[in-house]
């Protein structure tokens, strides 16, 4: 009786534990669908919500500073670039860092605003979502994960940042990058040609 | 000195040694090329391999990486004329991380790489190979690392092989994921990809990885089912979204058993849109503990027992209740009464008031401990992830064999064909017939064996419930169950007044016993017909060869011991030449429910029409009796026409887990189970005992 219970114990962990994974499973978002609302503190400690930039276009970066393929656009400023273009042209680049505490590319607030201090990076706000409650929410896989959300909250494109799955620098040269392609047909009033993608680069570190 | 000397001379030797590789090391690989051939001839090709030593807890990719990651990159530099081909990847992991899962290596891995030598090459020459390779290396980070490897081969006149590589590198080619003639595959557009997989024997944890990245996700889980004829996976379509509309390439990845150790085996597969292969869907597959992907598929479920749901207290009271009453009704069920009989009519040979009341507490402890092993047994089995439900047993030839076997020498000793002398040739007639304290508790456990094929109406709902119950529960379910039956026999023991109402002894007992023996046939033919559906034909001849040579052995053996002796020689000699279809060694392939499947009640519910599900097996007596009484009546066949339902019939008289599902899913453990779809809104659960009016109102009821 003592191993029956013991075993009734363990099924009862499995299935409290099935529940909670199907509580966070990956609710991958539909390209077209609502995005999901969220609400996060950002660098300088301000709670930052979605909502607040409804009317704008906004693009969502999964980012971590230690993985390679990160490493790859922001060291040959192929990042930052893009970020300024998107910017200058109205639009909010939301850096999102969903590592969990003591994973790689985890930072607290001081760490973030350093961060983009050193890679002279150019987003709106950089976001702290160490719980992984956002990533999880977009269904975000790996850094770089890209999202592009329209001003009416809908998303118009996700995946990845270009065609080349690779965390060569030498592999930037000729690469089709997606956001720019999708930010170029959405100034242009097109509708996004290549609306998804698989992503690809390092595992979000989620907890 | 020496030691100086000897050191000297290593270093000078390494100098000189062209064909010596270096193995290069980075923080997480060591990487090094070797040759199946010490020396090549000009123009040959042969095979070279690029070997990973991954440091423990990392791994780098396979071909397509799966959620992230990349696979590892050559960029070769060669002789003039020398040609080299691609990386040949072998079968990958999955390896999981949180939500993701990558496929890649981990430990030691040989990539082979086709290369030729140039035709030109003059033998005494040395050919170097440069490779530039690029690789991934990751554990929860990832790591992008570098290393120039080489190789030098010398030409011979004639090429020979290395024989520290030449096995090892055929080998690793022989394992490589080919295509193999026979394995055929399909992929529907609802992401079902089924693989007829003929020579995979016994496997566990099947897996499908594609080529592609973007036509599966990664991370999902692939329920893996598994059949007489190959494996199939349930796949989530990608960013492509095109999976039933485009061929689908990959490698199907399981773990087979070979020399007793489990091996990972990998075969290519090109699969072509189209419906599911039959025989690759029965059950769901084997998944074991130590498959990294455990977790994942099990909480996808379709691979385990069905999903547990907590009762209330009210509710397993309730169980509980229903399943004391059951065992009541189990009683006078027509498989069980003839055991009871035998027993009962024991009375009449005038036991002692004291020494009945022990067999009454005898027989009660029979049926408690067989119904309790029972509930171990199916506890036990539920937790191999076996679907199993009440009447497994009748599910093995070789327990329907024995049973009819039995059944057919209790028969014989009720009509007095030899009489129990305590030998062993009878063991069972002699522990059910015997008055002794043996026989008391053997009767309990026989008639508990006995009754399983006749689930009684109340008894199906509480044993479904228990069985999707926690452990004690089922235990506790199963004891109320084994009260209900044991008790009417156990107080006849303990009632004098109704001891005394059973007549006299005389000589009509021996008649009653006779006639007894006629019932016990009964059940045996009955056994034997059951037989016929389960092992065909043959296995019924053979269970009649050894019933007639049993019928013998037991006849002869009361003429002396030679004749005991040849009547077991000639028992033994039969024996050995037909058991094998009794055990099911010879088992034809599983009938698979042509009529029944979850597809085809979703199909037609789709189109509009109401479906009848009929749930039966021809062990199951009521399911018969229902059948011949209500539901194979010109009446109802006319009404299924009028209201234009469709009839579908799963058959469980052989094991079928998707039946057993369904049976679980409407909670139930048994058969019959009777569910009525109507044209719209909820599935309807029918009595277990039918009546031809009762279906007719169901399915007219439903057109107003």
């Amino acid at each position: 009786m003592n191993t029956t219970s013991r075993r009734a114990l363990l099924i009862a962990a499995a299935v409290g534990a099935a529940l909670l994974r199907g509580g966070e499973a990956m609710a991958a978002v539909a390209t077209g669908a609502q995005a999901p609302a969220f609400s996060a503190p950002d660098a300088d400690g301000r709670a930052r919500a979605l909502e607040e930039f409804r009317g704008r276009l906004v693009v969502l970066e999964w980012t971590n500073h230690g993985c390679p393929y990160v490493r790859k656009h922001y060291d040959s400023r192929n990042m930052q670039t893009l970020q300024q273009e998107a910017t200058s042209d109205g639009a909010v680049w939301l850096q999102i860092i969903s590592s969990a505490p003591g994973e790689q590319g985890y930072l607290d607030a001081d760490g973030a605003r350093a961060r983009v201090a050193t890679d002279a990076a150019h987003p709106t706000a950089t976001l702290l979502d160490p719980s992984g409650v956002i990533g999880r929410a977009y269904g975000a896989l790996t850094t770089p994960h890209m999202f592009i959300i329209s001003p009416e909250g809908a998303i118009l494109y996700q995946g990845a940042i270009d065609d080349r799955p690779s965390a060569r620098p030498a592999s930037l040269e000729g690469a089709n990058n997606y956001v720019r392609a999708a930010l170029a047909d959405i100034a242009a009033g097109r509708s996004v040609r290549t609306a998804q993608t698989t992503p690809y680069g390092c595992n979000v570190k989620y907890v | 000195m020496l030691r100086f000397l000897i050191s000297v001379w290593i270093a000078l030797a390494a100098l000189t040694l062209p064909a010596a590789a270096q193995p290069a090391r980075t923080d997480n690989v060591e990487a090094e090329l070797h040759a199946a051939r010490a020396s090549a001839a000009p123009g040959e090709t042969f095979t070279i391999v690029l070997r990973q030593s991954i440091r423990e807890h990392w791994h780098t990719y396979w071909r397509n990486p799966g959620d992230s990651g990349e696979p590892t990159e050559l960029t070769w530099t060669v002789p003039d004329g020398a040609r080299v081909g691609e990386i040949q990847w072998p079968t990958p992991e999955a390896i999981p991380f949180a939500m993701l899962v990558n496929y890649g290596y981990e430990g030691e891995v040989l990539f082979p790489i086709e290369v030729t030598a140039p035709a030109s090459a003059r033998p005494g020459e040395t050919l170097t190979f440069i490779a530039d390779a690029y690789w991934l290396v990751c554990s929860d980070i990832c790591i992008p690392e570098e290393a120039q490897l080489r190789l030098a081969i010398p030409v011979a006149a004639q090429g020979s092989d290395d024989p520290r590589w030449a096995a090892r590198i055929a080998d690793a080619v022989a394992q490589l994921p080919k295509r193999e003639p026979g394995v055929e595959a399909r992929i529907g557009a609802d992401g079902v990809l089924s693989v007829a997989l003929p020579n995979m024997g016994e496997a566990r944890n099947p897996r499908f990885f594609p080529f592609s990245r973007d036509v599966v996700r990664a991370g999902e889980a692939q329920r893996p089912r598994s059949g007489a004829n190959g494996v199939s996976f349930t796949l989530t379509p990608g960013v492509a979204d095109n999976l039933g509309r485009a061929a689908l390439e990959g490698v199907v990845a399981y773990e087979t058993r070979a020399n007793g150790r489990w091996v990972q085996r990998g075969v290519e597969i090109a699969a072509e849109p189209g419906e599911p292969i039959a025989g690759t869907t029965d059950q769901p597959a084997t998944i074991s503990d130590s498959y990294p992907l455990a977790e994942l598929e099990r909480e996808a479920g379709g691979v385990s027992a069905p999903a547990m749901q907590s009762m209330t207290p009210a509710a397993v009271l309730l169980a509980l209740g229903l399943a004391f009453l059951g065992g009541l009704i189990l009683n006078v069920m027509p498989c069980v009464l003839p055991v009871l009989s035998v027993k009962a009519l024991a009375f009449a040979g005038g036991v002692r008031a004291g020494e009945a009341r022990r067999h009454g507490l005898l027989y009660c402890a029979g049926v408690m401990a067989t119904f309790l092993a029972l509930a171990v047994l199916l506890i036990v089995l539920r937790e191999a992830g076996e679907a199993v439900g009440w009447g497994f047993q009748l599910q093995a030839p070789w327990v329907t064999s024995a049973l009819a076997l039995l059944f057919f020498v209790i028969g014989l000793n009720l009509i007095g064909a030899f009489s129990v002398g305590g030998s062993l040739q009878n063991a069972g007639g002699a522990l059910t017939s015997r008055n002794g304290d043996a026989g008391a508790f053997f009767t309990g456990a026989l008639a508990v064996v006995a009754a399983t094929p006749c689930t009684a109406p109340f008894m199906a709902g509480a044993i479904g419930a228990a069985l999707t119950q926690s452990s004690g529960v089922t235990v506790a379910i199963f004891a109320a169950l084994a009260l209900g039956f044991a008790l009417p026999l156990t107080l006849l023991h303990f009632a004098p007044g109704l001891q005394r109402a059973i007549p006299k002894p005389g000589p009509w007992m021996e008649r009653v016993r006779n006639v007894l023996a006629f019932p016990m046939f009964g059940a045996a033919i009955w056994l034997a017909w059951v037989l016929t559906e389960q092992a065909g034909p043959m296995g019924t001849l053979a269970l009649l060869s050894v019933a007639a040579a049993l019928g013998f052995a037991v006849f002869v053996a009361r003429w002396g011991r030679a004749w005991m002796i040849a009547g077991a020689a000639v028992l033994a000699l039969t024996a050995a030449f037909s058991w094998r279809p009794l055990v099911g060694a010879e088992r034809q392939a599983v009938l698979v429910s042509q009529a029944w499947s979850a597809a085809r009640v979703a199909a037609l519910r789709e189109e509009g029409r109401a479906v009848f599900v009929n749930f039966t097996a021809a062990w199951c007596v009521t399911c018969k009796v229902n059948e011949a009484t209500s539901l194979a009546t010109p009446q109802v066949a006319e009404a299924f026409a009028d209201a234009n339902v469709a009839y579908l019939v799963g058959d469980w008289t052989n094991r079928d887990e998707a039946i057993a599902a369904a049976l679980a899913e409407h909670g139930r453990a048994g058969v019959p189970l009777y569910v009525y779809y109507p044209p719209e809104g909820n599935a309807v659960v029918l009595p277990q005992i039918l009546s031809r009016e009762l279906v007719i109102e169901t399915v007219m009821g439903e057109r107003e």
